[in-house]
C-alpha cells in the first residue's frame, strides 16, 4: 500500500512537473515545450501587450529567441541557465502564489496573469540577495530577448544606423569568421580612405541588415 | 597565407590542415592589449615572433550588432560569466584584438599618486608615472589616442558635462584610441566605422607587417619548461564561436610572453604544474573595478544611440576612490536595469531616448577574490567578495552621479538600488541614496576590469613577476597583462596595459 501511494505520489509529481504543456513552436529545439511554456508566461508577465510599445513578449517571440540563445551558450551555462527556468516554474509548487492554497499551487505557467506578476515581484524584492539575482538573470534574458526583435528597437528609435565600413589594412589579412583566407574579398586597390570622422545623422536611414530584419 | 606588403602572415581556423609545430624566437600568448603590442614591438626588433590567439578574427561582416548575440560571439562563457562569493557579472573578451574589440577604447593615464603606492608599497622602484611615461607616449602616439572630438559627443555625453560644470566638478572629452569616430556608439559590439583602433586592425596587422605570424583558433593549454626555462606553448586547434578541439600543435621559443588575460594567465600557469608559483600568489589578489550606474530621464530627446559609447569622463573624484564616465551600450543591455513590470515597465523603457546613463568605477582595495582552474577547461572559478569597508565609495559615487543628473537638468532618475524607490524626482528625494545605510547586497554591480592575480613585487616571495614583467621563477617566461598591476589602477586599465607591454617588449628584445 506504501509502495502503491508513493509511486502514486511520484506520477502525480511527474504530472506536474512535465505534462500538460502545449508543443514547442516549429524551429525550437534547444529548450523543452514545458521551458518555452515558462518562458512565455514570464515574457507576457514583463511585456503584456498594450502600452507604450506597440510590441508585446510573445510579439518579440522571446521564448524563440532564448532558444537560440542558450544553443550558443557553453554546456555550463546551458545547464544553469535551464535550472534558473526549472526553478522559477516550479517554485510555486512549494512556495505558492498569492490566490489560496490549491489556485496558488500550481506551476508559474498555468497561474494568472496577476499571480504571475506578484510572484515575480516577490523574487524581485526579496530580502534574499539570492532570489533577487535569480530575478535579476530571468529578466536579463526576458528583456535581452525583447530588445532582440528589430521592431521594439525601430518603435523606440534606437535602431542601428547605416555605416559603410571602409576598407582598411586589417581587411586583406581576415576572412570572415570560419571562411578560408582564399574568400577574402579585398585586395590593395580596394583599400579606401579611413573614416573622416563625419558625425552619423541620428534620424538618417537605417543599416541596410537590419531593415530586411525588422520585416 | 602571406599577403602582399606584410612580411609575415595570419592563419586561421579553415587552414589548419593537421597537428603542426612552430619554432620562433618568442611566442606570445593572447592578442589583447598587452600581447598585440609585445608582439608588434618584438617584430618590429627583428625578433621572429609567433602570436597565439584562442579566439577568430571578426570583421565587420560579422559584427552582430544585437548585444547579447554579439556578447555571446565575442565573450568568454557567452558573456553570462559571474563571480562567486559576491554575484557580479565579468567578462573576458575571446578574438583577435582581445577586449579591446569589444571595449568604449578609453585611454586614461593614471596619476602619480596611483604609482606611488604602486612602488612604496610593492618594491617597485622603477615603476613610477615620470618611469613610465615614455612607455605611454609610444603607445599614444601609434593609436592616435586624442580626446573624443566636441561633434560626436552628442546629447547624453554632453548633458554629463553640463551637470558637472554647474556643480563645479572637473571633467574632460575622454580620451580613447579612436581616428575618426562617427558617433555611433557601437564600441561594445564592434566599430563599424573603423575608427576605434583596437588591436585587431593596429598593432597586429603592424606585427604581422613586421614578420610576426600569427596563429589564430589557436588554444594554448599549456607551458612546457626545463628547469629554470620555458620552453614551448601546447594546444590545441579551436572551432569559432562552438570551442570543439581539434588538431594539436607546439610552438617552441626561446621567450614566452603571455598575455592571455588576467582571468586566463593564472590558470594556465596552474594547468602547467602550478608553473611561476614560488610565492603562492598566482591567482590570488584579484581585484575589479566594481561599477554602478544611475539612469537619468530629460525632458527633451537624448538621442541615445548618437555619440561616442564613452565620450565623457570625470577625474574630480579620483582620490576619494571613484571615477565617474558617460555610459552607452545595445540598448537590450541597458534596458535590464529597468525596473517594473507590464504596462509601467514597458512606459519606462519607451523613455529610452530621453535617458543618459552614467556610471562610476571604483578602488576597492579591500575586496579581493581569487582565480583557480575549474576541473575541467581553461574558463576560470572566480571568488570576489565585495567588502563591506568598501560599499561607501560605491554609495558616494551613486550620491554624486545623482547629483550630477538633476544639475544637468534631468526629471528623475532611477538608481537600481534594492530598498531605494524604483524613481527619483528631486534632489531632495535623492538624499536617501545618501543616507541610507547601504550594505553591498543592496547594490547592483558590475565587474569592470580584472587586475593583480600575477602580481609584480620587488620581492619574489610575495609577486610573481618583476617589475620588467618576467616571473620570478623563470628566467625566460614574462607576463604582460593586467595580472601584473600590483593593485588597481583607478582608471580604465588598457592603457597602462600597454605601456607596461610596452616596457616589457624592451626587456624581451635585449634578452634574445
Amino acid at each position: 500500500m506504501a509502495l502503491f501511494l508513493l509511486l502514486l505520489a511520484g506520477a502525480y509529481a511527474a504530472w506536474r512537473i512535465f505534462a500538460g504543456y502545449a508543443p514547442s513552436p516549429a524551429g525550437v529545439g534547444a529548450l523543452a515545450s514545458r521551458e518555452i511554456g515558462f518562458l512565455d508566461a514570464a515574457a507576457d508577465a514583463l511585456f503584456p501587450p498594450g502600452g507604450a510599445i506597440p510590441f508585446s513578449g510573445r510579439d518579440a517571440e522571446i521564448p524563440r529567441y532564448v532558444d537560440a540563445y542558450v544553443r550558443v551558450q557553453p554546456a555550463r551555462t546551458r545547464t544553469l541557465m535551464r535550472l534558473l527556468f526549472f526553478l522559477l516554474e516550479h517554485a510555486t509548487l512549494v512556495f505558492p502564489a498569492p490566490g489560496g492554497v490549491f489556485a496558488g499551487r500550481r506551476r508559474f505557467s498555468s497561474l494568472d496573469a496577476e499571480q504571475r506578476v506578484a510572484v515575480l515581484e516577490g523574487w524581485r524584492t526579496s530580502g534574499l540577495f539570492v532570489r533577487r539575482i535569480v530575478f535579476t538573470s530571468l529578466r536579463a534574458i526576458l528583456t535581452m530577448g525583447y530588445f532582440a526583435h528589430p521592431g521594439v528597437l525601430r518603435a523606440l528609435h534606437l535602431a542601428p544606423l547605416a555605416i559603410q565600413s571602409p576598407v582598411c589594412d586589417a581587411d586583406l589579412l581576415y576572412p570572415r569568421v570560419g571562411a578560408p583566407p582564399s574568400t577574402i574579398a579585398y585586395g590593395a586597390d580596394d583599400l579606401t580612405p579611413p573614416s573622416d570622422g563625419t558625425p552619423l545623422d541620428p534620424y538618417g536611414p537605417l543599416d541596410p541588415r537590419f531593415v530586411a530584419a525588422s520585416r | 597565407m602571406r599577403h602582399a606588403g606584410f612580411a609575415g602572415e595570419v592563419r586561421v581556423f579553415a587552414e589548419y590542415a593537421d597537428d603542426f609545430r612552430e619554432e620562433a624566437d618568442v611566442a606570445v600568448v593572447g592578442s589583447g592589449p598587452g600581447g598585440a603590442v609585445v608582439a608588434r614591438e618584438l617584430a618590429q626588433a627583428g625578433k621572429r615572433v609567433v602570436l597565439l590567439e584562442e579566439g577568430p578574427p571578426i570583421p565587420p561582416a560579422d559584427f552582430e550588432l544585437e548585444g547579447s548575440r554579439s556578447m555571446a560571439r565575442t565573450l568568454r562563457e557567452g558573456g553570462l560569466r559571474t563571480t562567486f562569493g559576491t554575484v557580479m557579472p565579468t567578462m573576458q573578451a575571446i578574438c583577435l584584438g582581445g577586449g579591446s574589440l569589444v571595449n568604449s577604447a578609453i585611454c586614461v593615464r593614471p596619476p602619480a599618486f596611483v604609482f606611488d603606492a604602486w612602488s612604496e608599497r610593492f618594491g617597485l622602484a622603477g615603476t613610477t608615472r615620470a618611469a613610465l611615461d615614455p612607455h605611454y607616449e609610444a603607445v599614444e602616439k601609434f593609436l592616435g589616442i586624442g580626446p573624443t572630438p566636441e561633434d560626436v559627443l552628442g546629447p547624453r555625453n554632453l548633458l554629463f558635462k553640463r551637470g558637472c560644470d554647474a556643480l563645479g566638478y572637473s571633467s574632460e572629452p575622454m580620451p580613447r584610441n579612436v581616428r575618426g569616430c562617427r558617433g555611433s556608439g557601437e564600441c561594445f559590439t564592434g566599430c563599424r566605422s573603423r575608427a576605434k583602433q583596437s588591436m585587431d586592425i593596429s598593432y597586429v596587422p603592424a606585427a604581422i607587417r613586421a614578420g610576426a605570424l600569427v596563429l589564430t583558433s589557436a588554444q594554448v593549454q599549456a607551458v612546457r619548461v626545463e628547469g629554470r626555462r620555458a620552453t614551448a606553448v601546447v594546444g590545441q586547434v579551436v572551432e569559432p564561436f562552438t570551442g570543439r578541439t581539434g588538431h594539436r600543435f607546439e610552438v617552441r621559443a626561446k621567450e614566452i610572453v603571455l598575455a592571455a588575460g588576467c582571468m586566463a594567465t593564472p590558470v594556465l600557469l596552474q594547468r602547467s604544474g602550478n608553473l611561476a608559483n614560488g610565492s603562492g600568489q598566482v591567482g590570488e589578489n584579484l581585484q575589479f573595478h566594481p561599477g554602478v550606474a544611475i539612469t537619468g530621464v530629460f525632458d527633451e530627446p537624448t538621442h541615445p544611440q548618437f555619440g561616442a559609447t564613452q565620450g565623457y569622463q570625470s577625474l574630480h573624484f579620483l582620490d576619494r576612490g571613484f571615477k565617474l564616465e558617460t555610459l552607452w551600450a545595445p540598448p537590450g543591455v541597458l534596458a535590464v536595469r529597468t525596473p517594473g513590470f507590464g504596462l509601467a515597465l514597458k512606459q519606462r523603457l519607451a523613455e529610452m531616448p530621453f535617458a543618459a546613463t552614467w556610471d562610476a568605477i571604483a578602488s576597492c582595495h579591500h575586496s579581493l577574490g581569487r582565480v583557480r582552474a575549474r576541473r575541467r577547461g581553461l574558463d576560470p572559478s572566480l571568488t570576489w567578495q565585495l567588502d563591506e569597508r568598501d560599499v561607501p565609495i560605491l554609495q558616494q559615487a551613486l550620491w554624486t552621479l545623482a547629483e550630477i543628473f538633476f544639475a544637468a537638468g534631468a526629471r528623475k532618475i532611477v538608481p537600481g538600488v534594492h530598498g531605494i524607490p524604483e524613481e527619483l524626482e528631486s534632489l531632495r528625494e535623492a538624499e536617501v541614496i545618501r543616507t541610507k545605510p547601504l550594505r553591498g547586497s543592496h547594490l547592483v554591480i558590475g565587474g569592470n576590469h580584472a587586475f593583480c592575480t600575477t602580481r609584480m613585487h620587488g620581492d619574489p616571495k610575495q609577486g610573481v613577476v618583476d617589475e620588467l614583467g618576467r616571473c620570478h621563477d623563470l628566467d625566460n617566461l614574462w607576463i604582460a597583462d593586467t595580472g601584473v598591476f600590483p593593485r588597481c589602477s583607478s582608471v580604465n586599465p588598457m592603457l597602462t596595459c600597454m605601456a607596461l607591454a610596452h616596457r616589457t617588449a624592451g626587456a624581451v628584445a635585449a634578452q634574445v
